[in-house]
């Protein structure tokens, strides 16, 4: 068996996944260096709707991603509990057609281990006054809203805690290779304008929508399609749990609460740079009526921002409504296996909400391939605050969760 | 949606100072839009802070035609004058263009302070058994334009920090004590000249300067006790 602290691993993408593999490689013993081109979540994780996800949205299409959900829920409120505003979730009926969905949606999150609760129309209503007065029934369940930012920067402070190296504004512009595959990363520091090369024994891309160019850099071909979604937010906290359409996951269904607003999202369409996303006139106006039409009074509340994040779909030419079911589940990816490009993987994919799974799943791969045997131990610690990225990181004491 | 083009003038480093580019604007584009668009066609190096382009994460302040803002909820359609010039936050940490360290800013925070409190929405609805409490974040996105603005030049705990030391004591009266230790003294509450500019630039409606108010007057009651 290999030691970890001899191996130099370093993550591309300093999103939330990037943010988990970070504090999963360090607190695992291995030397890790994480490089994010611009400002830590400034990629799709700080953008995302805040919907901490029960799995309940997925149970009707994937048990086993829902199952997920639920499980990294209950972890999360153990390790990261003020990142959490965990006053639970309401999906509604607006039509017969939604009433008649309750019955296989109460029966897939059963199967998915997720708990739920069947309401009357009156008893949402007791719950939630702002619903519309017309909604016929509703399922409560475990869903919350998440602190975009502040989450991750809970991982962010764990990693630097546990020794770990995190720079941004430091975009990766090459890949070295020898013989057997990645020798060094080629970054640009933009501080000092200056071209650093990195040595590390593996890489991990975690470059979310980006993740295909960055392959890329070591000739390896990872179709992605830049699959972007927009979001509404207006400045007025309408209610306490996030609100969902109850019908199988579609467009502007979820409604999330986040201090003092209220977030309408998403769509979904295609493009070809991640870079070059804006919401159209049609998605906002689109977005504004579907809020109305579970909660009134969004109608009237002021404006604060429109804006889209993208997810990675895998597949150069998938239809829309086929990437909307590959979308959710995340993949990693040996690259030596896959394409003969030893010391690279791939994380891609995923949810904000199983950030520290899939950065579980993704060190697993890396200790097989460095013959390393090392448990992963996310879940057991308590994280340090957001905050603590930027003090006194190293002195907070880790506490059992 | 009618397109128009807009030139923003971004603030690069001394030698350089303020450098001009041409954007396209409609009536949503924010200045933090404009930035993304430089970045992403014209200049990739352009350096500056963002996350959640909504206002909720308090990484994009800068100043904007001299104003402390939030780059992510100005609108180039709100401001006068035919160049938009945005440099960064004076009080942090310069590293490079637009953005700044807020390292110092957040030191001034004590540790232990809880950022979830209870949800004024709706506080007469009826609550499920299984949720205790429903809680939401503090207003205050720890985004610094209150520190920006502040004309206090001695040396300061500064708004945000204390605004959050008050609150703690709001929601947790127990902790009234350790709290006002930490905003007592030289560099504590009794530093502020009661300027106000930190409510007035605060975008989340903190009112730092309330707070700290309220600070010393609970230090005045504390230390009117103490001399019975
Ligand atoms: C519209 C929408 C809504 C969503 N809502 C939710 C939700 O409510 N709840 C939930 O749990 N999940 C949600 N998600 C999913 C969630 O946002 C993502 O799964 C998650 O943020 C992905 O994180 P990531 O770290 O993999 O990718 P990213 O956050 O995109 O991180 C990748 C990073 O790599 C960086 N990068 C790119 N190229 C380079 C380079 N060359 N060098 C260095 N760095 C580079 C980028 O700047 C970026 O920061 C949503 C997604 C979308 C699109
Ligand atoms: S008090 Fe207001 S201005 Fe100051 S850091 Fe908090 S949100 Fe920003
Ligand atoms: S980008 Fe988050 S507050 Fe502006």
């Amino acid at each position: 068996m290999a030691d970890p602290t001899n191996y130099h691993i370093v993550v591309i993408g300093g999103g939330g996944t990037g943010a988990a593999l970070a504090y999963d490689l360090a607190q695992r013993g291995y030397r890790a260096t994480l490089l994010e081109r611009g400002e830590l979540t400034s990629g799709t994780t700080g953008r995302h709707h805040g919907q901490l996800h029960s799995g309940a949205r997925y149970a009707a299409g994937d048990r086993s991603i829902a199952r997920e959900c639920m499980e990294e829920t209950r972890v999360l409120m153990r390790i990261a509990p003020e990142a959490i505003e965990y006053n639970s979730g309401l999906f509604v009926a607006l039509t017969a057609e939604d009433e008649a969905f309750a019955e296989t949606f109460v029966e897939s999150c059963a199967e998915a281990g997720i708990p739920t609760e069947r309401l009357s129309a009156e008893a949402c209503l007791r719950l939630e006054p702002g619903l519309n007065p017309a909604i016929r029934c509703g399922v409560r369940v475990p869903d919350g809203t998440l602190d975009a930012w502040r989450l991750p920067l809970h991982f962010f402070a764990a990693a630097r805690g546990h020794g770990a190296l995190i720079r941004n504004f430091a975009p990766v512009v090459g890949i070295e290779l020898d013989r057997t595959g990645v020798r060094a990363v080629r970054m640009r520091d933009l501080r000092s304008k200056r071209e650093e090369e990195i040595g590390c024994d593996l890489v991990i891309n975690a470059a979310g929508a980006w993740a295909g160019q960055v392959a890329g850099l070591a000739g390896v071909s990872l179709p992605l399609t830049p699959a972007p979604g927009s979001m509404l937010a207006v400045r007025k906290r309408l209610t306490n749990l996030v609100v969902s359409r109850l019908h199988p996951a579609g467009d502007g269904d979820i409604l999330v609460p986040q201090r003092g607003l209220s977030i309408i999202g998403s769509t979904q369409w295609q493009t070809d740079d991640p870079d070059d996303v804006v919401p159209s006139d049609e998605e906002v106006e689109f977005l504004r009526e579907s809020a109305v039409a579970m909660v009134p009074g969004f109608a009237e509340a002021p404006y604060q921002a429109a804006w889209a994040a993208v997810r990675p779909l895998a597949g150069a030419s998938v239809d829309v409504e086929a990437g909307r079911a590959l979308s959710r589940d995340f993949v990693t990816i040996d690259h030596g296996k896959n394409d003969g490009v030893g010391g690279l993987v791939s994380l891609i994919g995923g949810k904000a909400t199983t950030l520290r799974a899939m950065a579980e799943q993704a060190v697993d791969v890396v200790g097989g391939l460095l013959d390393v045997s090392r448990e992963c131990r996310t879940a057991e610690y308590v994280l340090p605050s957001h905050r603590a990225y930027y003090r006194n990181h190293a002195t907070e004491p880790e506490r059992s969760a | 949606m009618s397109e128009r083009n807009r030139t923003v003038a971004v603030y690069r480093n001394r030698e350089v100072g303020f450098q001009e580019f041409t954007v396209p604007e409609n009536e949503r584009t924010t200045v933090l839009d404009a930035l993304e668009y430089i970045r992403a066609r014209i200049d990739p190096d352009l350096m500056y802070r963002h996350s959640c382009h909504h206002g909720s994460c308090g990484t994009c302040g800068c100043a904007v035609d001299g104003k402390f803002v939030l780059s992510c909820l100005t609108r180039l359609g709100d401001l006068e004058g035919d160049v938009v010039r945005v440099e960064p936050l004076p009080t942090m940490d310069h590293i490079g263009d637009l953005a700044v360290d807020p390292t110092k800013f957040f030191e001034e925070f004590p540790e232990g302070l809880t950022y979830l409190r209870p949800s004024e929405v709706n506080a007469k609805a009826e609550r499920p058994e299984d949720v205790a409490e429903y809680t939401r974040f503090e207003n205050c996105i720890e985004c610094g334009l209150c520190v920006s603005t502040c004309p206090v030049t001695a040396d300061f705990t500064g708004p945000a920090a204390l605004a959050a030391i008050d609150r703690e004591i709001e929601k947790h009266p127990e902790r009234e004590d350790e709290m006002l230790d930490l905003a007592d003294g030289k560099r504590g509450a009794a530093a502020c000249e009661r300027a106000l500019n930190c409510s007035r630039v605060c975008p989340t409606g903190v009112y730092p300067a309330k707070h700290i108010a309220f600070l010393n007057r609970k230090l005045g009651k504390r230390r009117a006790a103490e001399k019975e």
